[in-house]
């Protein structure tokens, strides 16, 4: 049960991005695969907190002079993930904006049917 | 530093990333101005970089930003490899970008010039930088950028590619930063030099899994085989200018990338006969690839995945003659590939069809561009006396030294990607030159800021192709920088 | 006159041309000539004069050199002269056709990477040379268009293959050595194994063979002669192709040596033996598919793959004698081939392109010169006495019959046999049987065609009758390649086996001449009769042209046809046809599909950690 709890946050974190990648292989509606990269971003994210976590730890922040470094969360995976986030808002923004351009050219969003580029 | 203010390999990245967000700024006082920025920019950059060059050949230059000492804070690493690449990142954005002036005139032309620069800044960040989350921030600016210029002209092609890119491009970056997260867990550091010092063993499992995420993530961009799907769409469906610097520059980024983070970080030492089949089942593929293509640019696209197998190839053979032959091969890529996009470019914009029969008689029609073309193939192919012999000599040197009855045979494979790239490359310049005098439509010459990038690039392809000892002298520090991990750690950690 | 003069003069003069072409095109044509007579001003200048000279070290510290010496100066005289009489041919022949400045660029671009080819003094610089040479000859093979262009495709990937082995060659001398120059791969090769230097010879006779049309690598050869413009399908043949002889001799004399390259292997699977095998092949079967073509410069060409099957049974014997003839037989065969393309060429320019055997005829009298020049060069092409064919054929006969090869020296015989069976048909077709109507009023051959027919049909007897001429400095390259000298008097050979004396042959004819023309004079009775008054055995005479050579040895067609078949072409047209399939085919794993390129990167993931796990690859 320990390394159960120990390990949760890794477990939820690669089930999120294996959740994430299983929808980006099998679904073929675009939004859908966006859908799926959002979430594969999402357990990475968790996944970089997870490194990070002490559980029962406190804020870096050495607010009151008794506290000591031990007990603090590392500060560094949250300031990446903070920059992860953003790159991935870019991303998203992205492909929902081309989502729009698609729908304009192709009349559809069944990547199945866009195959016009190939071999 | 400080008697060589000007020479900071910072301004590399800060300068265009400035001018890049000053674009929109500008582009209120005056239209035309924007167009030059980039010019303006890469030149300074081309300069500058030209100018630390010969002083990091002795010595690398580590910039510690915000004055925190490695491996607290963010540094740079400006060794002769880094700077090698900035150089030649500069020099052909300095290139593109006067071609680009009278390219681009459609659609949204200050975006274009932003992305444009955003796109090299990235690139240039990815081989300076010595911390592994500032890389993945660097080459999210790069992909990022590419995603949007892939789909500049806004066709049904350009966004297909665009998204296909982009999926697979995202899928990439999460697995670096899985990489880079597991490799965070276990050493708490991002400073590359401080994990090299770490990283005693690489085959142990937990170090093993990060590395390949990280290589797999990487790999994407680098287009090595099988991961390369998304090169061709989004190469041939991109406008011109792109696909110069896409080709030129991007994928051999990514290709650093990988082997700064195999060489320096886990010292990989003996990935040979792995990365040996993968890069010549690369080239074997792209070339027989681009073998069918009826489309000129997505031959161009096939070929430079099988030019990439052949650095890729280089790399690991692993030796000082085999990483300065496959960063050799790296810098006459990037000359003739994007000497060739750009005069495709032009080509297929007189024709207004990307279809190679189109091309027919183009060579009496655009005599220039048609010659600068031809040369171009010529040293994609490997025919002296241009780059792509001595760099093909210099690999092939490399594989023999060697010994190994494996690489001997391998090698052979590779030379039978050579005959095929000349057997496609030697049909199209005959379409140019040898077929269809007939047609008479009003097909003119590029226009001077075309030419002019043209005739530089094939320059360049005709120097160093007979003088090679120019860029030998930064090829072996460079080689020697890369494979001598214990010199990088000593050189940033002090 | 250093070599780096030469050398720059050579590539300068072709750059110069193409620029002097853009001002006018009569300065370009002088220029061109100028440069081109020139340039066997300098290297005649150059006769028995050894040295080296370091180009430059530019190109990764490696010396690149040229050195002169009697092979190279051999191979460069005749080169320049070749290029000299085909300049001012083309003058004429080129005149109204396009593109001429480009045609001319690569004419002389060719010339002077033959040259720097002969007198590259290590292998990189003669590798760099190699290969301008092979794509400058590409772009004028396929200067024609149509035809010309796959002639060209076939050509330059041949060539790359050839060229490829080649680079891997010199690369593992250079990694083996560590040295390029020439002179000191030499003394690095007695250290050598066997096994080494078998590897050598074989991977670099791949390539020669290639360049020499060597059978069974031959397939390039008949369409691309066929198809390139006819002065340079003269350089093509007379220079070009034998480069492959100078790198056999390189190969087999210089660098390996004579003693190592002569007894490599046993009894007949020794590797001269074979390869003189491979040269009797090449004389026979070329020789008697020639015998089927209809088209002259088909025919031509395959006979220039059976005339370098002599010169390498003459190379591959290794004797003073037979390198002696299969060296002179490369020079004669330049001079009587260049002489027949540019006969054929001048027949080509008079009929606007027609050069179908079964088309032509009787053009005896309205071109004389080319007339001569056809006959000349037939007569040198057998090896009939007094033409200097006949010196070359009999020094490897001589040689063959010597050294106990009686079924060798059968293949020769049977190769002349029809090399005779054949022009009979070429010289027929084209000069002699009626003139068609259409052909009545041609154009005239011009002077500047006219020359070079005159000066090469004369080289033929000069040198069929005072043989001693070429072979004094044939002669001083053996020696320097360690043979013993052959005993050379300016009228022929004499050695202990036999003596071969011109000056009596010469004599002897004359008397015979003399005779028979005096008894032609005395019964003189014959009556000139219009070239229409045609007796078909009692048959009735069709009214347009009688061609009775249309079917010329149809009884012998009907019979061997089925056995000439190029079936090595055939093979490679297979492979080639399975390569594009193949290349078609293993396109479509970029399916077009993103959840496949998904998976494809999934599984890469799962490959590298599955190797890893498996077989610890790292």
């Amino acid at each position: 049960m320990n390394i159960l709890y120990d390990y949760i946050y890794y477990a939820g974190a690669f089930g999120l991005i294996f959740i994430g990648i299983f929808t980006m292989m099998v679904k073929r509606n675009y939004i859908k695969v966006i859908i799926g990269l959002s979430i594969l971003e999402t357990g990475v994210n968790l996944f970089l907190i997870s490194v990070g976590y002490i559980s029962n730890g406190t804020a870096p922040i050495f607010s009151n002079p008794g506290i000591e470094a031990k007990n603090m969360v590392d500060p560094v995976p949250q300031a990446l993930v903070l920059t992860a986030i953003v790159i991935g808002l870019a991303v998203l923004s992205l492909a929902l904006s081309m989502a729009i351009r698609l729908y304009k050219h192709f009349g559809t969003l069944d990547l199945q049917q866009i195959k016009e580029q190939r071999w | 530093m400080n008697e060589m203010s000007i020479l900071d390999p910072v301004l590399l990245i800060a300068i265009p990333l400035g001018l890049a967000f000053l674009i929109p700024l500008l582009g209120l006082v005056s239209k035309k101005i924007v167009r030059w920025i980039p010019v303006v920019g890469f030149l300074f950059n081309g300069i500058v970089a030209l100018l630390i060059l010969p002083h990091v050949l002795k010595q690398p230059i580590i910039v510690k930003i915000g004055g925190f000492v490695p491996p607290f804070g963010i540094n740079l690493y400006a060794g002769s490899v880094g700077m090698l690449l900035a150089s030649l990142i500069a020099i052909t954005g300095f290139l593109v970008s006067i071609y680009a002036v009278k390219y681009i005139t459609k659609g949204a032309e200050q975006k274009y010039h932003i992305l444009f620069l955003l796109l090299l800044t990235g690139a240039t960040g990815v081989v300076l930088t010595g911390d592994i989350f500032n890389l993945f921030v660097f080459f999210e600016i790069l992909c990022i950028s590419s995603y949007a210029l892939v789909a500049y002209l806004g066709t049904r092609s350009g966004l297909e590619a665009s998204i296909k890119y982009l999926i697979q491009g995202s899928i990439g970056s999460s697995f670096l930063l899985i990489g880079i997260g597991l490799l965070y867990g276990q050493f708490g550091t991002l400073n590359m030099a401080d994990l090299a010092r770490q990283i005693v063993d690489y085959t142990e499992p937990s170090v093993f899994v990060s590395m390949v995420f990280m290589i797999t993530g990487l790999g994407i961009e680098a287009a090595i085989f099988p991961l390369n799907a998304w090169l061709p769409d989004a190469h041939s469906s991109a406008p011109s200018s792109v696909s110069a610097v896409l080709s030129g520059i991007a994928i051999e980024v990514g290709l650093y990338a990988v082997i700064r983070v195999l060489f320096t970080i886990f010292a990989v030492s003996n990935f040979f006969i792995f990365f040996m089949v993968l890069g010549v089942l690369t080239v074997l593929i792209g070339e027989m690839s681009a073998f069918a293509q009826k489309n000129i640019k997505r031959m161009l696209a096939y070929s430079s995945i099988g030019q990439i197998g052949l650095i890729v190839f280089a790399f690991s053979i692993s030796t000082q003659l085999g990483v300065a032959g496959g960063l050799f091969q790296m810098v006459s890529h990037t000359l003739g590939k994007a000497l060739l996009f750009l005069c495709a470019g032009y080509m297929i914009f007189r024709t207004g069809s990307m279809e190679i029969s189109s091309l027919e008689g183009i060579g009496k029609k655009m005599p220039i561009t048609a010659l600068c073309f031809t040369i171009g193939t010529f040293s994609i192919v490997g025919l002296p006396p241009f780059t792509g012999f001595a760099s093909k000599f210099m690999i092939i040197r490399a594989a023999l030294a060697n010994g190994e009855l494996l690489l001997q045979i391998l090698i052979g494979l590779v030379l039978v990607g050579t005959i095929i790239e000349g057997a496609y490359f030697f049909k199209i310049i005959q379409t140019i030159y040898f077929k269809g005098a007939h047609k008479t439509d009003n097909r003119e010459e590029a226009p001077v800021t075309a030419l002019i990038p043209m005739l530089i690039l094939v320059s360049f392809i005709i120097v160093i192709g007979m003088f090679p000892n120019i860029i030998d002298k930064v090829l072996q520090p460079a080689a020697s920088e890369l494979l001598d991990q214990v010199k990088y750690i000593g050189s940033v950690l002090g | 006159m250093s070599l780096e003069l030469l050398i720059m003069f050579a590539f300068g003069g072709a750059f110069l041309t193409y620029l002097a072409g853009k001002i006018s095109s009569k300065l370009r044509d002088i220029f061109a000539l100028l440069c081109s007579v020139a340039l066997v001003v300098i290297v005649s200048s150059l006769y028995k004069v050894e040295t080296t000279i370091t180009l430059y070290n530019g190109f990764f510290g490696m010396p690149l050199s040229m050195r002169l010496n009697p092979m190279a100066w051999f191979f460069a005289i005749a080169i320049v002269s070749s290029s000299a009489l085909v300049v001012l041919y083309s003058m004429s022949y080129m005149k109204h056709r396009e593109r001429t400045d480009y045609y001319y660029f690569m004419l002389l671009l060719i010339n002077a990477a033959m040259l720097a080819i002969v007198l590259s003094g290590d292998l990189v610089s003669f590798f760099i040379s190699w290969e301008i040479m092979s794509w400058s000859t590409f772009l004028l093979i396929s200067y024609n268009r149509n035809a010309a262009l796959p002639a060209g495709i076939k050509y330059i990937v041949m060539s790359l293959i050839g060229s490829m082995c080649m680079l891997v060659g010199i690369i593992s001398i250079y990694t083996a050595f560590d040295t390029i120059t020439i002179s000191e791969i030499v003394q690095h090769m007695a250290t050598a194994t066997a096994g080494y230097k078998l590897f050598l010879l074989i991977i670099f006779s791949i390539t020669f063979g290639i360049k020499n049309a060597v059978v069974p690598l031959h397939t390039w050869l008949p369409d691309a002669y066929a198809e390139s413009p006819s002065p340079f399908s003269a350089v093509l043949s007379g220079m070009l192709t034998r480069m492959g002889i100078f790198g056999f001799l390189l190969i087999m004399f210089v660098m390996v040596g004579a003693e190592n390259s002569l007894h490599m292997g046993r009894g007949f699977f020794s590797y001269h033996n074979i390869l003189a095998w491979l040269g009797a092949i090449t004389i026979v079967i070329p020789t008697f598919i020639a015998m089927l073509q209809n088209d002259a410069k088909k025919l031509l060409a395959w006979h220039g793959i059976g005339q370098g099957g002599y010169m390498i049974v003459g190379i591959a014997f290794g004797t003073s004698l037979g390198l002696a003839g299969g060296i002179f037989h490369t020079l004669n065969h330049a001079i009587y081939i260049i002489l027949l393309f540019l006969s054929v060429g001048a027949i080509e320019y008079s009929t606007n392109g027609l050069r179908d055997l079964n088309s032509l005829g009787g053009l005896f009298k309205k071109m004389p010169i080319a007339f001569l020049g056809g006959l000349l060069g037939i007569c040198g092409l057998i090896g009939i006495p007094l033409t200097n064919g006949f010196v070359s054929k009999w020094l490897i006969y001589k040689t063959l019959i010597l050294g106990k090869a009686p079924f060798l020296a059968f293949a020769t015989l049977l190769g002349t046999w029809g090399t005779i069976l054949s022009v009979y048909k070429f010289l027929h077709n084209l000069y002699l049987g009626q003139l068609p109507q259409e052909h009545q009023n041609i154009k005239k051959t011009p002077l500047a065609m006219q020359i070079p027919i005159v000066i090469l049909s004369l080289t033929i007897l000069v040198f069929g009758i005072l043989p001693g001429l070429p072979l004094k400095s044939i002669n001083a390259m053996i020696v320097s390649f360690g043979f013993t000298p052959l005993t050379v008097s300016i009228w022929g050979i004499s050695s202990e086996t036999g003596t071969l004396n011109m000056i009596n042959i010469f004599s002897i004819l004359l008397v015979v001449v003399a005779i028979f023309w005096l008894i032609f004079q005395a019964a003189r009775k014959s009556t000139a009769v219009d070239q229409y008054d045609n007796y078909a055995a009692g048959a009735a005479i069709p009214k347009d042209k009688y061609n009775y050579t249309v079917e010329f040895y149809a009884p012998f067609y009907r019979m061997a046809t089925p056995y000439l078949r190029d079936i090595f072409d055939m093979l490679y047209q297979k492979i080639a046809r399975f390569t594009e399939f193949a290349c078609d085919n293993i396109r479509k794993i970029y399916t077009g599909y993103v959840s496949d390129y998904i998976i494809y990167i999934i599984l890469f993931l799962a490959l590298l950690i599955s190797a890893q796990l498996k077989w610890s690859v790292f």
